[in-house]
């Protein structure tokens, strides 16, 4: 293919704003999708994708366009994740095309996750083109929200295209600007392949796939190929693209994108970034590749039933081999018994992992309180990495703890810039800038991670009325006064409701905690006391009443079926609980902990 | 002020009604049951249909007593052959006392000969529905034991509850079961109505007291699915308030003279239920009658509601349609401990069979909550209130 007629062009949007359904657009018109196999949001094809409506995986579809100066173009649209935890996919993304749609819905306007998405976009030197999206909707206000996007990326505000993706309008116009403005790749189709792999995924019945942005030379079916970071060696068994089904080729060319079958029986085994050349030709130079993607929080996932411990374990593996950014290793509680200590890029991801494991695996799990990694040197001055509180070193072992931050950007109206301010305060935040666009802030703090994990976003979203969005990144780690606040229920600690808090904080939430577990746990037989300590000292306490009364009022023969059925339910009923000693612990619990933020311990359930 | 918990072993004051109860665990399956001397007869007519009722009741069928009773018989002559010497005979409903006397001496004249000399034989009664008059009729009929469905003396209460009677045709009835020569006069109450306060709880117990029934059946009331109430989106009071109005009836009515020998049920000494007692103590019983349920040999079969269709199969010389369920050993060594426990003379183990999770059990026993003797266990004053939680502890119901 001549490469002047390849457009690589990738959609930069926030959640809502209509990407999927503009996507949707483009394969309709262009052909690519009949009108019988069209359904929504079809390049979501996870099921948990198409239910929240979000993207995970990157993908590349190709499809051909005859434009309006009669040539027909090769157009290949990556897709990218909209959400926070998966912006490291969006640079992958980035680096294989040349240009970028920034879709902003023209009611909503500009969002933090935007924001930073097109500047990673300007940064890879991609040709931006801006678009409004659901101009038809009357609450729209295009010649704001079309000011602030021109300022954004610093072009004419008559530049950018007005469109509706539900109804079909302005699609066309997208097309042509695809064609005229972004710009064709410029490999050397003579020089030795290089291919970067911007994604993968396993594939029951192929093994592990790979995407692939062909840079220079060419791609051949059969070819002996070398992962040129790694030194892995594969053979390309299959190669072909997306238009939007697999479809084979006999081989991919310079600026071209597709898919190449390698056989292989783990995507860890292909790292993500990494260039492929042929064997027999290898590349001198590789193409410049990603920062490794590292787990940021941490949970232990335990079942419900000990028995499926080994289901556990086999659907872990199962899900990591598609999912390379998913780590986990075997964990013993004295209160859940044995499980995982699992990380994840983030709170959705955990999760989306944790509902996979739920419904695709019929696994029913309980998720301990997330926590992120820190740093502890421990008076001998070593250095510790702690993935749970219960890996935290006695006080007096302790010489410094060290907590990973994020640089934090919220955009918001003015009139609630106080509250956010206020929540980022509580939150131990430190103020960095504040700067208006166009009417609203852009307020940027630094957080500790571990107040982000907690229900941090729900707060800014209810303190804001909906109107404030989030974007983070990862700024370091500094040293903060951290201590290991216990819960002790009928005097004995439960290790799975242990978290790591900061000493001026250690009060509130551990009053917080208790409040919202006795609030959760059930009335037992016998008084149950649930205190919170900071290194043996009680900061809170509170009391689950005992039982008093659990009776059948009568029961003569006519009714002894019914009463045996009913306590037949009632052992149901239990099932949902978690014994932990003499304890019933309802699994909601384990949970607790992320929802007392607000220091008030009532904060809604998630 | 209360007395000291009857222990199972008994003081020398503790009156221990002779029990009737099943073989035990160690019973195999005989091929022939051992013969049913407990019989339960439902009459299933009602004006109307009360607030918190869920039982097979008929209204507006009143012309078809005659065809039913009719219909019973027919039934009492298919399962006769499962009839031993009767210790108890009970009748209830429905408004039993709707069948009028002469069709109840009827019905009894037909079991009499089958009658032990001392046998108890119960009749419910709404007090409304029954005279001086018809009660000594039902006495000279053969019944022994009145058992009159008060619910509470508090007119709202009433209202709430649908009943018919008034406090003083309350207090009417019991005068003349008394002047009729009845010996043995129950009383039915509830507390935990929507709406009640602790003052009519105590209004109710002190009118009890005044009328010096000897036996009290005190239920919680239970909102069942598909009464009035339920519909009403009635709730019953909390857990605290349930338990003190529960621990109220338990001390007033010790105080007052009676035992508290099962969950609900409350005796001055040899007044205890013994119909109830066989219940409790997992017995055969055969029920015969619309609604009724029959356990027997390891069987137990419920006839289907309904008069007219009831009246038709047996009528044709069919047996009713019924529902038959199969208790394996399992089942019924757990019915044992659910029914068993309920007793404040508790539980054999010898010969209701081992707990599901003796570990529990101990732990229980720990806590106060059960004590045991030998294979005697008993549940603590706090155990009984505690029932349904302590099986859940100790047994594996499926």
């Amino acid at each position: 293919m001549d490469q002047s007629l390849i457009r690589n062009f990738c959609i930069i949007a926030h959640i809502d704003h209509g990407k999927s359904t503009l996507a949707d657009r483009i394969l309709q018109l262009t052909g690519a999708v009949s009108e019988r196999e069209m359904r929504d949001q079809i390049l979501d094809s996870m099921e948990l994708e198409r239910e929240r409506g979000i993207t995970i995986k990157a993908q590349a579809v190709r499809v051909a366009y005859t434009a309006r100066d009669g040539r027909t173009y090769q157009l290949n649209l990556i897709d990218t994740p909209g959400h926070v935890d998966f912006s490291y996919e969006v640079s992958r993304s980035l680096a294989a095309c040349e240009g970028a749609l920034l879709v902003v819905d023209a009611s909503q306007g500009i969002e933090a996750q935007t924001l930073a998405n097109t500047y990673l976009a300007i940064e890879s030197d991609l040709e931006i083109i801006p678009v409004l999206n659901k101009i038809d909707l009357p609450q729209a206000d295009p010649e704001l929200h079309g000011r602030a996007v021109a300022d954004l990326i610093g072009e004419d505000p008559d530049g950018v295209l007005r469109i509706s993706a539900k109804t079909g309008m302005g699609i066309p116009e997208v097309l042509e600007a695809i064609v005229a403005r972004v710009p064709p790749p410029r490999g050397e189709p003579a020089a030795p392949a290089r291919a970067l792999i911007f994604d993968s995924v396993y594939d029951q019945y192929r093994g592990v796939v790979a995407f692939v942005r062909v840079v220079d030379g060419r791609l051949t079916a059969g070819d002996k190929l070398v992962a040129m970071q790694s030194g892995l060696a594969i053979t390309a068994d299959q190669i072909g693209v997306m238009s939007p089904a697999m479809v084979p080729v006999g081989a991919l060319e310079a600026g071209e994108t597709g898919y190449i079958v390698t056989g292989l029986k783990s995507v860890g085994d292909l790292r993500v970034g990494d260039t492929l050349t042929p064997a027999t030709r290898r590349a001198a130079e590789a193409l410049p590749g990603y920062r490794e993607v590292k787990p940021m929080v941490f949970c232990g996932l335990f079942p419900v039933d000990s028995d499926d411990y080994p289901d556990l374990r086999d659907a872990l593996e199962k899900l990591s081999l598609n999912d390379a950014s998913l780590v986990w290793e075997p964990e013993t509680s004295q209160a859940l018994g044995f499980g995982f200590r699992c990380g994840f890029l983030g709170l959705l991801h955990m999760d989306i992992v944790r509902e996979r494991l739920e419904r695709e695996y019929d696994l029913e799990l309980l998720a301990t309180t997330p926590n992120v990694e820190y740093l502890v040197t421990d008076t001998a001055g070593r250095e510790v990495v702690v993935r749970s509180p219960a890996e935290l070193p006695p006080p007096n072992n302790v010489e410094a703890v060290h907590e990973p931050y994020v640089r934090c950007t919220v955009l918001v109206p003015n009139d609630h810039i106080g509250a956010v301010m206020e929540l980022c305060q509580e939150r131990r935040g430190k103020f960095v800038t504040m700067e208006p666009i166009e009417q609203r802030q852009q307020i940027v703090y630094d957080l500790p991670l571990a107040e982000i994990v907690m229900d941090f976003y729900d707060q800014l979203k209810s303190r804001t009325r909906g109107y404030a969005s989030l974007d983070y990144e990862l700024a370091g780690y500094r040293e903060s006064p951290l201590v290991k606040l216990d819960v002790l229920l009928a005097g004995d600690p439960v290790d799975a409701l242990s978290m790591i808090v900061h000493k001026d904080l250690a009060y509130p939430r551990g009053k917080a905690l208790v409040e919202r577990l006795q609030k959760t746990i059930p009335r037992q037989m016998f008084e149950v006391p649930i205190q919170a300590a900071v290194g043996g000292r009680v900061v809170a306490r509170e009391t689950v009443k005992a039982r008093r009364k659990d009776v059948l009022a009568k029961c003569y023969g006519g009714d002894i079926s019914r009463k045996r059925k009913l306590l037949e339910r009632q052992k149901e009923g239990k099932k949902r609980m978690k014994q932990v000693g003499r304890i019933e612990v309802p699994q909601e619990a384990f949970l607790s902990v992320l929802t007392i933020g607000n220091g008030n311990g009532d904060g809604k359930g998630r | 002020m209360t007395p000291p918990v009857a222990a199972p072993t008994g003081g020398p004051d503790l009156h221990r009604p002779s029990r009737p109860r099943d073989a035990g665990a160690g019973e195999g399956s005989p091929a022939r049951p051992a013969p049913v001397r407990h019989l339960y007869v439902h009459l299933p007519f009602c004006r109307a249909r009360c607030g918190y009722c869920a039982f097979v009741v008929e209204t507006g069928a009143l012309h078809r007593r005659d065809a039913y009773l009719e219909a019973l018989g027919a039934e009492l002559g298919h399962e006769e052959h499962r009839l031993g010497v009767l210790d108890t005979v009970y009748l209830g409903g429905g408004t039993p006392t709707l069948m009028r006397p002469r069709r109840i001496a009827r019905l009894l004249d037909g079991v009499a000969h089958r009658c032990a000399p001392d046998a108890e034989i119960t009749i419910e009664a709404n007090p409304e529905t029954v005279d001086g008059r018809q009660l000594a009729d039902l006495r000279a009929a053969g019944v022994t034991r009145l058992s009159l469905g008060a619910q509470s003396f508090q007119p709202a209460l009433l209202r709430a509850l649908d009943r018919g009677a008034t406090p003083e045709q309350v207090r009417a009835a019991v005068r003349c079961a008394r002047r009729a020569g009845f010996a043995s006069l129950s009383m039915d109450l509830l507390f935990g109505v929507p709406g009640q306060t602790r003052a009519q709880l105590e209004a109710d117990i002190a009118e009890l007291e005044a009328l010096g029934v000897d036996h009290v059946s005190w239920y919680e009331l239970e909102i069942k699915p598909d009464t009035a109430l339920a519909r009403m989106g009635a709730e019953v009071p909390d857990e605290d308030w349930s338990a003190d109005a529960y621990e109220r009836v338990v001390a007033a009515l010790e105080q007052a003279g009676y035992r508290w020998y099962e969950t609900a049920n409350f005796a001055r000494p040899g007044h205890e239920c013994r119909h109830s007692l066989a219940y409790w103590g997992a017995a055969d019983y055969l029920g015969v009658g619309v609604g009724a349920v029959s356990t027997v040999g390891g069987r137990r079969w419920r006839n289907a509601p309904g008069v007219a269709q009831y009246v038709a199969a047996l009528a044709a010389g069919d047996p009713p349609a019924r529902g038959v369920e199969e208790l394996d050993p399992d089942t019924r060594r757990r019915e044992r401990w659910m029914l068993g426990l309920r007793l404040a003379e508790g539980l054999d183990m010898a010969w209701a069979g081992p707990a599901d999770r003796p570990e529990a059990l101990e732990r229980l026993i720990a806590g106060g909550l059960a004590r045991r003797d030998g294979d005697h266990l008993t549940l603590s004053r706090r155990g009984r209130m505690l029932q349904n939680a302590i099986l859940g502890e100790v047994m594996e119901y499926a």
